[in-house]
């Protein structure tokens, strides 16, 4: 159910009208190539970390970055900057631009801190939020509009439907990540959208690798495939478009586009012809021997963790078809993260390079061959510790889980449960939810409650709100509210919202399915401006969505309803005027309605015919006429 | 004398009883307030106390409450909520507030049943007036009635605009004009649709104006009219002023207003227009409102000219009709209606349906809560059940209503034929 016919029009048409340009411009940049390559103004690289993870996961992240000059991109001058992108950036004033498609829930309890510290992430669905260059508010909106129809037609995302119920201005939570000379001036807008309900699929996939120089026939894009992508467990493409001003030199636009997975090792290494998981034969069955009651009839099935081996083309279905001739040399394309004692092998002609840190391993490999790594089971009993195998995860600063409580279509409340695992640290963060209309707030009861303590709410915890209400088919709710968590505490975060009833028109087609509610951010703020990879934000992470459920109407019958009311109101208007207007008289007074009249009518009629028989029938035959006529008075009497 | 004082203690002995019992609710099921405030039959989007709450909230944040889609109520409600100690940490207060509106309206009530204006007005004198029950069993009708009790316990703001209905009703009857168009205005700035009461309400003060010695100029009564609109528009505007200084911004006037006019929040409530206007096909939806507003207002020029020798009639039936008809009814309309109706104990033996009427009510008011539940909750049910108790609901007030104006007709009608009375009649 994709809808975007108008903006895909449109990003066609744009397309069609800048195309002379990409004639022209075509000659002059290939006769630059040289030189750029050498200044590194313009340059791109690919790297692909592949972390296991225990519980048989393997979390695969993608890093495509590639740059160009400002000075070369005002001149319509693309070279490893996607000039489709760039075209609509310009048209549309975007001085930075965030757009992520994601899909599935990290699992932070098993998998620990999220990649990147969460920065290139998305909640489920589509989110995106971009600084737009504008004197005025309704300037900014019209902007934004125009950019959201834009994307929309470039990557087949219903991003067209980001209007203004779904669209925030974010106060606390997001900061530029790129160096803009006028930071803070009253000329950049903050917009933040979000879609909840989109399906991310392959038709998103393809424009996203139509991007990457290589268009992913080459290098570590060559490994991304639709039916791998989105089989996995978690899921999140990012694409992030920022102006970054070196300390030396001319200011570059900088586009990083990543995709991170997390695939299930045993899912993917299912085969083909056989996807219906079975339970293995006994005498394949690895057993935990550990446990006391395992004997030669009873078995606990080992962690399977514990025992994997796996390669790149048996979890990708294919193996890396060379690097990407366009990459940087200096980076290694692909990384491993597994403790050094563990083997890994790899297809001829790569070169490893163990990293000092003793848990990563980076290789090398020329663009000719194709690459495979391959990870033997390890040797001995099924009792190695995992942490031999897999490097232990990183625990997060901050667990978050937030759900719906109550029961009914009515109302409810929201519950966020925050869970701050370091011993002596305090966490302080910005919570974010932007709500659809249709979820009515109840500001007034938010309360925190410190786990333990039941009953009593503790408010000191939150140090500053910034609330924007809805308002009804206009504006979405926003909440940003920034506090702490006590050092190893829980915290419950609650507040009560009502549900609306729409107007069937507004439901969709599948209203008893629910409406998508998106994730809150979780925006941990930098203390300590030297740790983290942005200036302002330590770490982020995204709850799941949430799925509400309205009080729905009967969409079968609008014309029974209307019928039915009308009649209502047609009866009390009329049994009203009737009393209002027409006069009384005793029921025997007064000029007698029709009915009756027409019945009296027919009656004297009958009288005056029988009258007239009887007279004629008492000359002719007597009795038989004369006791009729006896029956007939009675009746009339 | 004597009889006089037996009657105050007693008044007094039934005000101390109904505010005990509120009381007792309040404080002994500490549950319970919350429940019925929860109650779609109570909270309406317009005068649920949760939103008032709400909008308290955001005005005390520096956040305008009519910035939103919560808050529905009038401007002035908020500094007055403000005043009263915090509801989370002295609920008593509002409880307190609350008990006082519901004796004030009581007290009102009694000074109309006093009056006697029901019997007998200036034009009009019923020989059925000696058979009317004491101001006292009026107001206890009134403060016992769970309807009532049940708004007081949800605190509805409801009550405040029943409370200024009453006072202007009872001032006009008693002849303090001012006064009672300044309760009419203030019933009008929180409900808004008190505004049509104005007509017969001018009709009523007209009457019962003391009267200067001589006859009257034959266009008094439009100075009169004159004034008492101006009087009315007057203490609206300054009512507006005030609210504008508060918030300063007009965005109230749409937000309060504009939400019934427009019906733009459509919360299930027991009367006819929120399933009408969600199942309605959007091309139609302004047609209808438009409809809808027009039905609600067309009553009053009827009845004013029809029933001119009772204005109170008229009022008493136009908060029928409103309790029926309006864009959020709630039980609190009702029971302002069913508290009005004893007044009219002389024309009760003219009823012709009081047991079907009475049936239709108490079957609407058991099986309502139970179709809800089950809609919203079991979920065994669809929209439909609550639907069909609405309308069984609206049928059965409306049959009232119009029931009554029959029995206040035939009274009418039986002054000029006294012979009439006990006999079978019919209208032509």
């Amino acid at each position: 159910m994709r809808r975007f016919f108008p903006s895909f029009l449109l990003s066609l048409l744009s397309l069609l009208c800048f195309s002379p340009y990409a004639v022209v411009a075509n000659p002059s940049t290939t006769s630059a190539d040289s030189t750029s390559v050498s200044d590194s103004r313009s340059d791109y690289h690919e790297q692909l970390i592949l972390r296991p993870l225990p519980l048989s996961a393997l979390l695969a992240s993608f890093n495509f970055r590639s740059n160009t000059s400002l000075s070369a991109f005002e001149a319509h001058n693309f070279r490893f900057f996607p000039r489709s992108l760039g075209q609509i950036l310009q048209h549309a004033g975007t001085r930075e631009l965030h757009l992520r498609f994601s899909l599935g829930r990290w699992d932070a309890e098993s998998w620990g801190a999220r990649p990147w510290n969460g920065a290139r992430e998305g909640g489920t669905g589509v989110e995106m939020w971009a600084w737009l260059e504008a004197e005025t508010d309704e300037e900014a909106d019209h902007k934004w509009l125009t950019l959201t129809n834009a994307l929309s037609g470039l990557f087949c995302a219903s991003l067209n439907f980001i209007d203004s119920t779904r669209t925030t201005r974010p106060v606390m939570s997001f900061q530029p990540e790129g160096n803009h000379i006028d930071a803070n001036a009253t000329n950049m807008h903050l917009l933040y959208g979000v879609l909840p309900h989109e399906v991310v699929c392959t038709e998103n996939l393809t424009p996203f690798l139509k991007l990457l120089p290589c268009k992913g026939k080459a290098g570590i894009a060559s490994l991304l495939d639709g039916h791998k992508l989105f089989d996995s467990s978690w899921q999140t493409m990012a694409i992030d478009i920022r102006p970054v001003c070196p300390e030396d030199g001319e200011c570059v636009l900088q586009i990083e586009q990543s995709i991170d997975m997390v695939l299930d090792i045993d899912r993917s290494k299912r085969p083909r012809d056989n996807p219906i998981p079975r339970p293995p034969p006994a005498h394949e069955m690895k057993c935990n021997t550990s446990k006391p009651y395992n004997a030669h009839d009873t078995c606990f099935p080992a962690d399977s963790a514990a025992n994997q081996d796996w390669s790149i083309s048996q979890i990708f279905g294919r193996p890396i078809k060379g690097a990407c001739p366009l990459t940087d040399p200096t980076v290694s394309p692909v990384c491993i993260q597994v403790p050094d004692s563990r083997v890994v092998f790899a297809s001829e002609g790569a070169i490893e390079k163990k990293n000092p840190d003793q848990t990563s391993r980076c290789f090398d490999f020329p663009a000719e061959n194709d690459f495979e790594i391959f990870l033997p089971a390890p040797d001995g009993s099924v009792e190695v510790v995992v942490d031999q195998l897999v490097n232990k995860p990183e625990t997060p600063l901050l667990y978050a889980e937030r759900s719906f409580t109550g029961h009914g279509q009515e109302r409810g409340g929201v519950q966020t449960i925050l869970r701050n695992p370091s011993p002596d640290q305090e966490v302080e963060f910005i919570y974010m939810e932007s709500l659809p209309w249709f979820m009515r707030i109840y500001l007034h009861t938010i309360s925190v409650r410190v786990d333990g303590q039941p009953g009593k709410a503790d408010d000191s915890l939150i140090h500053e709100v910034y609330y924007r209400p809805a308002v009804d088919r206009a504006r979405g709710t926003q909440l940003e509210v920034r506090m702490t968590v006590p050092p190893a505490s829980t915290v419950f975060l609650t507040y009560d919202f009502e549900k609306s009833i729409l107007r069937y028109t507004e439901y969709p087609p599948d209203a008893n399915r629910g409406f998508d509610v998106a994730a809150a951010i979780i925006t941990i703020l930098n203390k300590d401006q030297s740790v983290g990879n942005s200036r302002f934000a330590a770490y982020n992470l995204r709850t799941t969505t949430l799925l509400c459920n309205l009080p729905t109407p009967d969409f079968s019958m609008p014309y029974n309803v209307i019928i039915f009311t009308s009649t209502a109101i047609a009866l009390a208007f009329g049994g009203m005027f009737n009393i209002l207007v027409r006069r009384f008289v005793a029921a025997n007074e007064g000029p007698e309605n029709g009915l009756k009249k027409g019945v009296n009518k027919l009656k004297a009629k009958l009288a005056g015919v029988l009258k007239k028989t009887k007279k004629g029938g008492d000359k002719k035959q007597g009795s038989i006429f004369a006791a009729a006529e006896e029956v007939t008075t009675e009746k009339t009497e | 004398m004597n009889g006089g004082k037996v009657t105050l203690g007693r008044t007094a002995g039934l005000y101390a009883g109904a505010a005990v019992l509120r009381l007792a609710l309040f404080t002994l099921f500490p549950g319970l307030p919350d429940l019925l405030t929860g109650r779609v039959e109570i909270s309406t989007p317009v005068t649920s106390f949760k939103r008032l709450q709400e909008g308290l909230f955001l005005y005390n944040h520096n956040v305008s409450p009519y910035d939103g889609g919560v808050y529905h109520q009038a401007p002035l409600l908020l500094p007055i909520f403000n005043l009263l100690p915090s509801f989370s940490t002295f609920p008593i207060f509002t409880y307190l507030l609350y008990i006082a509106v519901d004796i004030l309206s009581a007290d009102a009530l009694l000074r109309i049943a006093e009056s006697g204006e029901a019997g007998s007005s200036a034009r009009f004198t019923s020989p059925r007036r000696d058979k009317r029950w004491s101001g006292a069993v009026i107001a206890a009708l009134f403060l016992f009635n769970p309807f009532t009790i049940a708004t007081c316990i949800g605190r509805s703001t409801t009550v405040f605009t029943t409370c200024a209905i009453l006072h202007a009703i009872a001032n006009a009857i008693s002849g303090c004009h001012f006064h009672a168009m300044i309760a009419l205005a203030f019933a009008s700035y929180l409900s808004m649709y008190p505004l049509l009461l104005l007509p017969p309400l001018i009709l009523l003060c007209y009457d019962r104006q003391k009267q200067p010695a001589g006859p009257r100029a034959p266009d008094a009564w439009i100075k009169f009219t004159g004034t008492m609109v101006m009087d009315v528009f007057g203490a609206l505007a300054v009512l507006f002023q005030m609210s504008f200084m508060l918030t300063g911004s007009w965005e109230f006037l749409s937000s309060t207003y504009g939400v019934q006019l427009t019906l733009s929040d459509l919360t299930p409530n027991i009367g006819l227009w929120w399933y009408f206007f969600v199942e309605m096909f959007d091309s139609f939806r302004s047609f209808f409102l438009a409809v809808f507003w027009l039905h609600l207002s067309s009553y009053v020029g009827g009845l004013s000219v029809r029933l001119r020798q009772q204005p109170l009639v008229v009022i008493t039936l136009l908060l029928g009709i409103f309790a029926i008809f309006k864009p959020y009814p709630s039980i609190a309309d009702a029971s302002l209606f069913l508290g009005m109706v004893p007044l009219y104990r002389h024309v009760f033996p003219l009823l012709r349906y009081s047991f079907v009427i009475a049936a239709i009510i108490i079957y609407a008011t058991f099986l309502g809560p139970a179709f809800y539940h089950l809609w919203i909750y079991a979920g065994s049910g669809n929209a439909n059940f609550f639907y069909a108790i609405t309308l069984v609901w609206g049928l059965g007030l409306s049959l009232l209503v119009c029931d009554l104006a029959f029995a206040v007709l035939r009274d009418e009608w039986e002054v000029e034929r006294p012979e009439m009375v006990g006999k079978e009649i019919r209208q032509i």
